[in-house]
């Protein structure tokens, strides 16, 4: 009995760290709904500290391919979330008409796009973290760097 | 260790084992309830100076638009956009003429000129009038054509205006004229107001517009 639960305490500390460190940065969560025929339905909720982690499997020719195709924009963006983290609860950006309401905020450090439609409903929820760090590998992938 | 105290351990380590396992669940339901909770949370500091843009339309669709951009959020980007004839913060303009006026010398001369209005037009069509105001360039447009009155009015203060020309020949530096608007108290820049539209730019220290 001492034994087990030592080795479930053992496994338990383990598990919380991983868990820990895995969520530590939040969750990346991406919702899309087509309201259409054959339209697309995403629900998507991932660790964010995973994404940088799974880029590292990302073929590098793959990862240069986009480094040289957003090369133009890289600097833009990366300049426009370390900026943006210095606003953690901001509203940038909002639209609304009698049927659509699209709406671009930061809230707790966490990039939100929402985007409501009568033909589809986008929420988007991304810590600038995570766009930092996915912005400054695929920066290192580019071709000189 | 006795039995008694053998059992009470082993409890124990179970109860926290299962509490440290279920924690991450807690704060994983929190970071994704938090957004939806916290949609009304608008303080920022107070140095900090927004630029706001606000669009509403009263025609059938009724659209609202606002934008609110952190001046300093705008002078660090500015200068990462390089396209066309943008370049590090700076507009080229072919030379400083448009339409045969030598702009920074008709810059040059509000600059230097005392307070007083430089242009007043009034006729049946439009009024118009431009002036120098307490630092300021006032320009304000009524156009009274066709029974749908729409007015314009523009407030740039100087100093933003020499800090656009500060640039060298030809450029505009838009980096050196956010600076300079940073600096300014809170202020209405452009309204425009017509049957259908209603167009507001200004600045202050709030990040909301509402």
């Amino acid at each position: 009995m001492m034994l087990l639960a030592k080795a479930v305490l053992g496994l338990g500390s383990t598990i919380v760290l991983a868990g820990a460190y895995t969520f530590r940065e939040g969750v990346l969560r991406i919702d899309v709904d087509e309201y259409r025929s054959g339209g697309s339905h995403v629900h998507l909720w991932v660790p964010a500290a995973a994404v940088p982690m799974a880029m590292h499997f990302v073929p590098s020719q793959h990862m240069r391919h986009v480094s040289a195709q957003a090369r133009e924009a890289m600097p833009i963006l990366h300049a426009f979330v370390k900026e943006l983290k210095k606003y953690p609860d901001a509203d940038f950006v909002e639209i609304i008409d009698s049927d659509q309401h699209v709406r671009m905020r930061t809230r707790d450090g966490k990039l939100q796009i929402d985007v409501d439609a009568p033909d589809q409903k986008v929420h988007v929820l991304c810590p600038l973290s995570t766009i930092e760090d996915v912005t400054r590998q695929i920066e290192e992938q580019a071709p000189g760097a | 260790m006795s039995d008694r105290n053998n059992g009470f351990f082993a409890r124990t380590a179970l109860i926290s084992a299962a509490a440290l396992l279920l924690s991450p669940l807690g704060a994983l339901a929190q970071s994704a309830t938090a957004p939806a909770n916290s949609s009304q949370s608008t303080t920022s500091a107070s140095k900090d100076r927004w630029l706001h843009v606000r669009v509403i339309s009263s025609d059938a669709k009724g659209e609202t638009v606002r934008v609110n951009v952190p001046l300093e959020l705008a002078e660090k980007i500015l200068p990462a956009i390089n396209k066309e004839r943008l370049h590090n913060g700076k507009v080229k303009i072919d030379d400083a003429h448009v339409n045969d006026v030598d702009l920074r010398a008709l810059v040059e001369a509000i600059r230097t000129t005392k307070d007083g209005e430089f242009v007043t037009v009034q006729s049946n069509d439009c009024d118009v009038r431009v002036a120098k105001q307490s630092n300021h360039l006032i320009v304000h447009v009524l156009d009274k054509e066709n029974s749908k009155k729409s007015e314009v009015e523009i407030k740039v203060p100087m100093k933003v205006i020499d800090a656009l020309f500060s640039a060298g020949k030809d450029e505009l530096d838009l980096v050196a004229a956010l600076h300079a608007l940073s600096a300014q108290g809170d202020t209405e820049l452009v309204s425009v107001k017509d049957h259908e539209n209603t167009v507001r730019v200004w600045l202050d220290s709030k990040n909301v517009t509402d």
